[in-house]
């Protein structure tokens, strides 16, 4: 007896394993091809596109007149300086889990010291009190050092899923992988404000303030909603509101309760002034707001300062005014946990880097002005297109940063592509700083050309 | 209702344990201090070290003006880095056989590949119970479970023997339920620095086929356990071949201990998937692919360029990956050196107990077999620190202390076991 039905066993066990390697197999073979991603795909096509006058204009990198991906000069100097110095450039340890001291505190005074004290050179600026010092002598925020914006987005969404809310409000238009991040880290629920209207061109506050108070107030449930707001350089539109327009919006969202999350990727990039393009940080820091789930920062040094593939950036979680400090300890703790898991600690070369530029006078200074020319070259791109096309649209004075929103339909950004080797984003975003003077002419006269038909 | 409550509930957790002694050292000014806590390799002289290799490849990365910049690493990252990576840890004619099979992403070190693959299992494999080491390197558990996936544990250290349970090991791989994941330590065990066999091997991997679990390698110590990088490969390469038609190979490549890349976090995640003919498998490769890019997309857009340049540029240079290969065999022979003085002065010391252990151990660290209380007397009466498990970083060994140590060890062992009679006695007087 007992033989039989080990021997019977034994069969059963045996045709499982067959059905479960098959299915094992199968399981491997049922993995769908994933959507190539909608930006950085396009660089591989237009790398194997042989026509010699492509010209690629997706990617939001930096190049200068010759076409090419240039070091800052600032950057540059610092790098000489850490390759020849004993004790920067002597030791490859691990960084602790949220980043390096030297870094979190150049950071953390850069953004909540000078970023909030605008100086008396910035217009309107001269009695502003500076809040972002006061969360620094009252420890409120929690600091780590993450792998560029993405990073930080990445962080703050696995923090907020696992504690505080799994609702975020994108705007219509967006980068195309917030919901990506946000998705893949926990949050379930998504919803659109209307930042954009294609047909006209313009932003639309009133609707944007409209549809949060429509949609929060018909939300019933207990947990908050978050919204991600562009600090500036909007990607992929370009459009900023205006200072009035922010005012009113973060109003808007204090009064309903929502948590910030600032995604500022392009700190400078606006105006050519660092300081000044942290008017919706400033705005946001105000204690007349209560901020009762705290104020996320997602920050990149990645095209301010260059460093783009070097991944350096930050998440703070600003906690509210009222909360005991045993709240930020508890953040704090939480976020290491978080990180742990993932990537235990951050690199350490571009964050070196950066730290250096923002300790050291003189690099600092050839800082700002990198920016600002960087920004200048952009500003003549935008100009000339717009005297070559003729196009009220390209200089509008709220447009800012790397990108023109040029709004062509999907059609004619494939036709772009396949017919004049002309690479845009499928939303139709244009990055500037791929246009230079050997290129102008022919993206002027394609557009013209293409409009025409 | 106040929402301020949401975030006033978050707990507060525990600091990490290492960070801990880090702390505790940072504060101590004792002379001699000895660090037998940290994961990272020291020089005779007790500093870090930076590779020969590391220095030329940085060398010859800034003096090429013309192409060094910072732009934006491809999504599954450099591609010099993912192709010279796949063949260190499988060799050439391995490498090259099943290339089709292959897909590598550049990932944040080896953490950063351990949370790709459990993102990836919980994804496409959720339900399975993934088996790590009994005891395994503290954050295994927490990247797993952090993706959702279940853990379980096999049976592994002999505390009483410090030997391999190897019978019970192999045995709870056959038992464990039908395609299960098995986190294996590809070399020099982590906390124990011991190893199974390639017998052993060969009939773990067997049994893992006629099971048809997923082998998942954890890969930290290539070459930095042996100074042989095809000898610390033997396991993960034997995996790929044993498992050609049964099941996928996963493989967390770390770059941060064999060229000391530690902070700039450089490494690999590998995915070798079953062999199902050309057509298939060129069906399922990009499939595979396309899927590990999105995870990478989300977290992180493109990863770190800095770190994964210098090896690129090491292994695509046969100069310096020979000056590589020589600095490895630099580290692993002043470890093996450092086992053996270690064991040699106990011996001399006629410290109680036998201590052969620590000789055959591999790796970074030697699992002493000393007790709590006598790690914590190490630190408290000598400034010798290491985590309360016993487990000693061998790399924190030099010339210059390895004798201090051996009496610090002699000392407590001594001290402990006197105090472990005296409270017998009692207890059998009472």
């Amino acid at each position: 007896m007992r033989a039989v039905a080990q021997k019977r066993s034994q069969f059963a066990r045996q045709s499982l394993r067959q059905l479960n390697s098959t299915t094992k197999l199968s399981l491997l073979n049922q993995i769908e091809l994933a959507p190539p991603d909608k930006i950085l795909g396009l660089t591989e096509a237009f790398n194997r596109d042989p026509n010699p006058d492509k010209v690629n204009l997706t990617v939001g990198i930096y190049k200068d007149n010759s076409g090419k991906v240039t070091t800052l000069p600032a950057i540059a100097r610092a790098q000489r300086i850490i390759d020849h110095h004993d004790v920067l450039n002597r030791n490859l340890s691990y960084l602790p889990i949220k980043g390096g001291k030297d870094y979190a505190d150049s950071v953390k005074n850069f953004l909540y010291d000078e970023s909030c004290a605008p100086s008396a050179k910035s217009a309107g600026y001269q009695n502003t009190p500076n809040y972002g010092k006061d969360l620094l002598a009252n420890n409120r925020i929690s600091f780590t050092q993450t792998l560029s914006g993405t990073g930080a987005l990445a962080i703050c969404a696995k923090f907020l899923s696992l504690f505080v809310s799994k609702k975020v409000f994108i705007p219509n238009f967006s980068w195309a992988n917030h919901k990506n991040i946000f998705s893949s880290n926990g949050f379930k629920e998504f919803k659109n404000y209307s930042y954009y209207d294609a047909k006209t061109g313009q932003l639309t506050v009133d609707q944007w303030l409209k549809d949060l108070r429509a949609q929060v107030s018909a939300d019933s449930s207990k947990e908050p909603s978050c919204i991600i707001l562009h600090a500036c350089c909007h990607n992929p539109t370009g459009l900023d509101p205006t200072r009035e327009d922010w005012d009113k919006i973060i109003d808007t969202i204090n009064e309903l309760k929502m948590i910030p999350i600032i995604d500022m990727a392009y700190q400078g990039m606006e105006s050519g002034d660092l300081i000044k393009d942290a008017y919706v940080l400033r705005k946001c820091i105000d204690p007349k707001y209560v901020c009762d789930n705290g104020i996320f920062l997602c920050q990149s040094f990645a095209k301010n300062m260059g460093l783009y593939g070097e991944r350096v950036g930050s998440l703070s979680i600003v906690s509210p005014s009222n909360a005991p400090p045993t709240v930020k300890e508890a953040v704090d703790s939480q976020l290491k946990r978080i990180i742990r898991s993932i990537y235990s600690s951050p690199p350490g070369y571009g964050s070196r880097v950066a730290n250096l530029v923002l300790t050291d006078p003189e690099l600092k200074q050839q800082w700002g002005k990198d920016v600002q020319n960087m920004v200048a070259r952009l500003q003549g791109i935008r100009n000339d297109l717009a005297g070559n096309l003729d196009w009220s649209a390209v200089n509008d004075s709220q447009q800012h940063g790397m990108f023109f929103f040029t709004g062509f339909p999907l059609k004619t950004v494939q036709k772009l592509r396949d017919e004049y080797s002309i690479y845009l984003t499928d939303d139709g975003r244009l990055s500037l700083s791929g246009i230079n003077d050997s290129n102008i002419e022919y993206v002027s006269d394609t557009f013209k050309t293409i409009r025409q038909e | 209702m106040s929402q301020l409550t949401v975030l006033n509930e978050i707990p507060e957790l525990p600091a990490d344990a290492l960070f801990g002694i880090k702390q505790r050292i940072a504060a101590d000014d004792r002379t001699p201090l000895v660090d037998l806590g940290i994961g990272a390799y020291r020089d005779d002289e007790g500093k870090p070290w930076i590779l020969p290799a590391v220095r030329a490849a940085e060398a010859k990365i800034h003096a090429d003006t013309h192409t060094y910049n910072h732009e934006y690493l491809p999504i599954g990252g450099l591609p010099a880095l993912t192709r010279g990576a796949a063949r260190v840890l499988f060799g050439d004619d391995l490498a090259d056989e099943s290339s089709e099979r292959i897909v590598s992403v550049q990932s944040i070190s080896g953490t950063g590949a351990l949370h790709i693959a459990a993102k990836f299992l919980a994804s496409f494999f959720p339900e399975r119970t993934v088996y790590l080491s009994d005891p395994t390197w503290a954050n295994h558990k927490a990247i797993f479970e952090a993706q959702g996936m279940r853990t379980a544990t096999y049976p592994y250290w002999d505390a009483a023997t410090k030997s391999l349970r190897f019978a019970e090991y192999l045995a709870a791989v056959k038992e464990a339920p039908e395609g299960s994941v098995f986190v294996l330590h590809a070399c020099a065990h982590n906390p124990t620095g011991l190893d199974p066999t390639q017998e052993q091997w060969e009939q773990l991997v067997q049994a893992i086929a006629e099971s048809g679990h997923i082998a998942l390698f954890d890969s930290a110590y290539q070459g930095f356990a042996s100074g042989s990088l095809d000898k610390d490969a033997f396991a993960v390469r034997l995996g790929v071949e044993k498992l050609r038609h049964s099941s996928p190979v996963l493989v967390c490549q770390s770059f941060a201990k064999n060229a000391g890349m530690y902070g700039e976090r450089v490494g690999c995640f590998h995915l070798v998937i079953p062999d199902q003919g050309e057509e298939t498998n060129a069906t399922v490769a990009p499939a595979v692919r396309s899927q590990l890019q999105r995870i990478v997309r989300s977290e992180v857009s493109n990863p770190p360029a800095y770190g994964a340049k210098i090896v690129g540029t090491i292994l695509d240079d046969p100069v310096l990956t020979n000056q590589w290969h020589d600095d490895m065999v630099t580290m692993a022979s002043r470890i093996g050196e450092m086992r053996r003085a270690l064991r040699d002065k106990l011996v001399e010391l006629k410290t109680p107990g036998n201590w052969d252990h620590i000789v055959g151990q591999c790796g970074m660290f030697s699992f002493t077999g000393l007790s709590p209380a006598m790690v914590k007397r190490l630190e408290e009466e000598h400034a010798v620190y290491l985590v309360s498990s016993g487990r000693a970083s061998i790399a924190g060994l030099n010339a210059g202390n390895v004798e201090y140590v051996a009496r610090a060890f002699d000392e407590v062992v001594r001290f402990c076991n006197a105090e472990d009679a005296k409270t017998k006695a009692e207890g059998a007087k009472l």
